[in-house]
């Protein structure tokens, strides 16, 4: 309790996070809104004429198909956070898990077998990695997650690991031991609740690496398969910039800074705000 | 001697790890070729021999252990798409990707280098924070974002019109700098934010030191000390970031830049491979990169012990 208050003080006087904290519920209301079925349900509607200038009725243009553009971007704020929530909350829960055993059986054949697993994914280039796992998977449309997901947790397990190495010689654990509770239990509720720093921020930071990989992904023609993003927008757009039409590069890439830069400032804010002692450096 | 032995059999295990998990994926998951090979009308006696000659009639293990053993004895074969050999292909397109990323990937560890150990030595004060600020806008801004942005402002009639639009008909060292400029640009701007953060934080850490404090006590100037002390105390880290995202860098980030450009680089022949099942070509591909990264770390702590004695 004590020590959420004094987060909440670190963020409350850090105009930068704040903002980025402000921003970044902004567009979380926006996704909702879409999942709500509120807005930007008519993205695929081709009610328009080819690259219609912004104006009344398309208020950001049109696509060549003549599909209203902002009604695009604005759905694609819900596929960011599906794709970036996913990759984020399960390859955070995996790094933690798996960084967690690693930690506690140090230097034994599971901290080992966990070390090789991470090398492994870390030699393999990643973009090969997502192309292979997408067709391993046979177009199917959360291959990109389940890629994603498989490489990111090897920063988080490193970081967990070393944290909870740390921890498991403080007396709370020792006393947790001493008094006979199984490994798991102590694991769950005692150790693993004192890397919430570590998963919070690393959480944020993997959001931003999923919403960046997918347009990467989307280009590629391996990202979003049925639905639309704001990779898919600018991989249109890589056609359209050459002939002048510069709408749905400008919409796409413009939402994908605005969230991108409200997520790293809140990441920064919260890095701050867990550790006062790098924050005052 | 101990050490050496450990590191060489961690090395093929990871070596093997990365094969292992490249096979089943790539290979046994991959696309079925069959078809792409046979001609029309083929009858079930020349699939068979296609099967055959692909080894899909093989159990998995037996298929395993091939594709291992080509790779060892460097037995590459030849690309099923165009039956160019693999050897060639790699001889051919290796040295673009390298001409490609290698000015974009020095430029910006330099440049981050540089801004970093401005931003520390001028700690908290306004260039620090515009320093710092630029960093995280950098780091926010797409791949796709930025290099469809400077081909618009760079080589098109709607920015300066400067460089050619795409391609890579490079004959002598004026056109190489005209293809190599916007890819280069891209890279730097990519990767500056990473970079810049990165290595002010390493400085920053470092010039928090007692031996920092003790060399300015003894009257040593700001710019001897950034230079001379923290710098040269500090090349272990850089030595690591750097040695560790050559293979990276150069595979991922050429994938993105040569396919968007269109230059014949590994990048796009792996990308191109991975689409079409050339499993002779995945397999060069991703084995050698994993083998490069095993001799990076060897070699990675091989430059430890010649810069930091405390090392060895």
């Amino acid at each position: 309790m004590n020590a959420e208050r004094r987060i909440w003080g670190q963020l409350r006087d850090d105009p930068a996070g704040l903002a980025g904290l402000v921003v970044v519920g902004l567009f979380l209301l926006v996704a909702m809104a879409v999942w709500l079925g509120l807005i930007g349900q008519d993205w695929s509607a081709a009610d328009g004429a080819r690259w219609e200038t912004p104006g009344p009725d398309h208020w950001f243009g049109t696509n060549i198909l003549g599909q209203d553009i902002f009604e695009r971007a604005i759905y694609s704020v819900r596929t960011a956070f599906e794709i970036g929530l996913v990759v984020a909350v399960s390859s955070t829960l995996l790094g933690a898990l798996l960084g967690a055993l690693a930690g506690w059986y140090s230097h034994s054949w599971v901290d080992g077998a966990i070390l090789w697993l991470k090398g492994v994914l870390d030699s393999i280039p990643f973009y090969l990695f997502v192309a292979a796992v997408a067709f391993a998977l046979q177009g199917k449309g959360w291959a990109m997650h389940v890629a994603m997901i498989a490489t990111f947790w090897t920063t988080t397990g490193r970081l967990v690991r070393a944290e909870v190495m740390k921890l498991k010689t403080r007396e709370f654990v020792l006393a947790a031991r001493t008094i006979g509770l199984p490994d798991a239990l102590i694991l769950g509720r005692h150790v693993l609740p004192n890397t919430i720093h570590i998963l919070l921020v690393q959480a944020s930071i993997a959001f931003v690496a999923a919403i960046k990989t997918e347009v990467i992904l989307s280009f590629l023609g391996l990202g979003v398969q049925d639905g639309v993003s704001w990779g898919l927008m600018l991989a249109e757009s890589t056609q359209e910039v050459l002939a002048g039409h510069f709408s749905n590069f400008l919409a796409a890439s413009l939402m994908l800074f605005a969230l991108l830069m409200g997520f790293n400032l809140l990441a920064d804010a919260l890095q701050d705000a867990f550790d006062p002692k790098q924050a005052s450096q | 001697m101990l050490y050496a032995l450990r590191k060489a059999v961690y090395g093929l295990l990871l070596i093997l790890g990365v094969t292992f998990i490249s096979f089943v994926l790539m290979v046994w998951f991959g696309p079925d070729q069959t078809y792409t090979l046979v001609g029309k009308n083929a009858s079930a006696e020349q699939i068979a021999e296609v099967r055959h000659q692909l080894g899909y009639d093989q159990p998995f293990m037996q298929r395993y252990l091939d594709y291992v053993t080509d790779l060892f004895t460097l037995r590459l074969g030849s690309s099923n798409a165009s039956g160019e050999q693999v050897s060639r292909i790699l001889a051919r397109t290796v040295p673009v990707s390298l001409a490609l990323m290698l000015p974009g990937f020095v430029l910006g560890n330099l440049l981050g280098i540089a801004l970093g150990l401005a931003a520390a030595r001028r700690r908290g004060q306004w260039a620090d924070r515009l320093i710092s600020a630029l960093s995280v806008t950098g780091m926010s801004i797409s791949f796709l974002v930025i290099v469809i942005a400077l081909q618009v402002l760079l080589s098109t009639p709607y920015g300066l019109n400067l460089f050619p639009v795409r391609g890579w008909q490079v004959t002598d060292l004026p056109s190489y700098l005209s293809y190599v400029a916007v890819p280069t640009l891209s890279l730097v701007l990519v990767t500056l934010g990473y970079n810049t953060r990165f290595y002010r934080a390493i400085f920053v850490e470092e010039a928090a030191r007692d031996h920092i404090r003790t060399a300015r006590a003894f009257g040593a100037s700001p710019t001897v000390v950034m230079w001379k002390h923290v710098l040269k105390n500090s090349l272990v880290p850089i030595i690591t970031r750097v040695m560790f995202s050559i293979p990276l860098v150069v595979i991922s980030g050429s994938l993105l830049i040569e396919s968007y450009f269109g230059i014949p680089g590994v990048g796009k022949v792996a990308f191109d491979a991975i689409t079409s099942g050339d499993q002779p070509v995945l397999k060069a591909v991703v084995g050698l990169t994993a083998a490069a990264f095993v001799l990076i770390q060897i070699a990675t702590d091989l430059l430890y012990r010649l810069v930091d004695p405390r090392v060895a």
